[in-house]
């Protein structure tokens, strides 16, 4: 990829033995807006903010988080743009493997796909690395699952996890607030009440994205008349 | 050869700087803003408009080649503010887009669309080394078929947002402040409305008074979706509509 004369990495190693870029790239996610996953025992919850940088943006017009597939979506924290690339891929991944086996694509191998694009792009000549990180949301025939997919191209599953600015706040909440035998009803509250957390100003179904899967196994977005009544109900 | 992080070639390239930061980027930015004009782009409920400068640097200037409006389809038209050459090419990326859209599906591009793939465009020239971004904002208008009028503006990172209004180029900070004054009530501005207010915000951040051959506007509306740029004789009616009002 790239012109012949950039036939080289641009992430190397330092004499510490790190890839700085990728350290960089972190930071970038770092300075994103928070966003956060929980796992329940019957689906799986995203969230983020939505904080626009002026009331002249038309919210209606953005959308954070979106589906990869019809029971996969994909909330991001860092570089909006690159974002997009990945969703891309993502979906024809998905696509490809529903061609070839007449059969839905499963969670884990999609981001592990995924994870393999990111990894290129901190080895390849000439580019690089995507400044998001991912968490993937999901249910299939393995249950509800929730994957988070970092710059460096590691990934993990995690049952509840938060990426961009706040992060060390929302996971301390996380853990409080965490449960094995949670219900999704409970864990989009728990999203709430952690994004509330760290909220600058009032919180409310313009300014946050909610998306769900449960287990009929679409994944859908929440619309902000239903947001704010989750906001309501948390109150 | 030359060598990424640690040599000071984050700035040089589309690289990672130690805070997470894409220098090139933010350059391209201020590139935007060098170029020493200001648009604005408002929207109306059943009409968009958008607005910019008009400088010709030179009397010897053939004034009718000097334009920042650029129609990509019949319905759908572009305002570009930065560098005129990294404009050109952009335009011409975007009406190859809206053609081959046209020619596989069969139906005219939708402004959002159009939209996404420029920013898609410009979000790999922050990735790859290979080419520098373009130092060019876009504002795009168009009716479309669903959503009614819409706004849209794509940026050298590769962000692309739909907007009520918006402005970009030197000004850019002093309009967003006017227009976010006049849009905090979610007024239902007609057409005339619509175009009066971005000009006035023109003048008004410009401090100056135009005449008709210094700016140059292009809307759409419902009633008659394609992209249009007025003519000298329109403008002046608006102009004198908007001294007439204060």
């Amino acid at each position: 990829m790239g012109d012949s004369q950039y036939s080289f990495s641009l992430t190397t190693f330092s004499p510490s033995g790190k890839l700085v870029q990728i350290e960089y790239a972190l930071m970038a996610v770092g300075a994103g807006q928070t966003s956060l996953g929980i796992k329940a025992s019957n689906g799986v919850v995203i969230a983020t903010e939505k904080k626009l940088p002026s009331i002249l943006v038309d919210e209606a017009s953005i959308n954070k988080i979106q589906s990869l597939t019809p029971n996969i979506g994909v909330v991001y924290s860092g570089m909006g743009p690159d974002s997009r690339v990945l969703v891309r891929k993502s979906r024809k991944q998905a696509q490809t493997y529903q061609r070839l086996y007449q059969e839905p694509i499963p969670l884990s191998q999609l981001v592990r796909e995924t994870a393999a694009v990111m990894q290129e792009f901190t080895q390849s000549g000439g580019v690089r690395p995507f400044g998001v990180s991912l968490l993937v949301a999901g249910f299939d025939d393995n249950g509800p699952q929730l994957y988070q997919v970092d710059p460096s191209g590691s990934y993990f599953s995690w049952k509840a996890s938060a990426i961009g600015k706040n992060v060390s706040n929302a996971k301390t909440f996380l853990e409080k607030r965490y449960t094995d035998d949670m219900e999704l009803e409970d864990a989009i509250h728990t999203a709430i009440l952690t994004l509330k957390e760290g909220f600058e100003g009032q919180i409310s179904g313009k300014n946050i994205e909610i998306g769900i899967i449960d287990d009929k196994r679409i994944f859908k977005v929440l619309t902000p008349a239903e947001v704010d009544d989750y906001l309501a109900e948390v109150e | 050869m030359s060598r990424g992080s640690g040599a000071g070639y984050d700035r040089h390239i589309t690289i990672f700087s130690p805070e997470g930061r894409l220098y090139q980027v933010e350059y391209a930015f201020k590139a935007v803003k060098a170029a020493g004009i200001t648009s604005i782009g408002v929207r109306g409920k059943d009409s968009v408009c958008f607005v910019t400068q008009k400088k010709v640097p030179d009397k010897l200037l053939d004034q009718t080649s000097v334009t920042h409006l650029f129609a990509i389809t019949k319905y759908i038209g572009l305002l570009a503010t930065g560098m005129t050459a990294d404009a050109k090419s952009l335009v011409a990326h975007a009406r190859n887009e809206a053609a081959e859209f046209k020619f596989k599906l069969g139906y005219e591009i939708p402004v959002d669309y159009l939209a996404k793939r420029l920013a898609d465009k410009s979000q790999v020239y922050t990735q790859h080394a290979y080419m520098r971004p373009l130092g060019v904002s876009a504002m795009l208008i168009g009716i479309d078929d669903e959503q009614g009028p819409q706004l849209y503006k794509c940026d050298p990172a590769g962000h692309y947002f739909g907007y009520k209004a918006t402005s970009s180029g030197s000004k850019e900070q002093e309009a967003v402040n006017f227009l976010e004054k006049k849009i905090k009530n979610n007024p239902q501005l007609s057409y005339e409305e619509t175009v009066q207010t971005a000009i006035s915000c023109l003048q008004s951040i410009l401090l100056e008074d135009f005449k008709p051959t210094e700016i140059e506007v292009g809307v759409v509306s419902a009633g008659k979706p394609e992209f249009r740029v007025l003519s000298t004789e329109e403008i002046d009616e608006h102009l004198t509509a908007i001294s007439e009002r204060d």
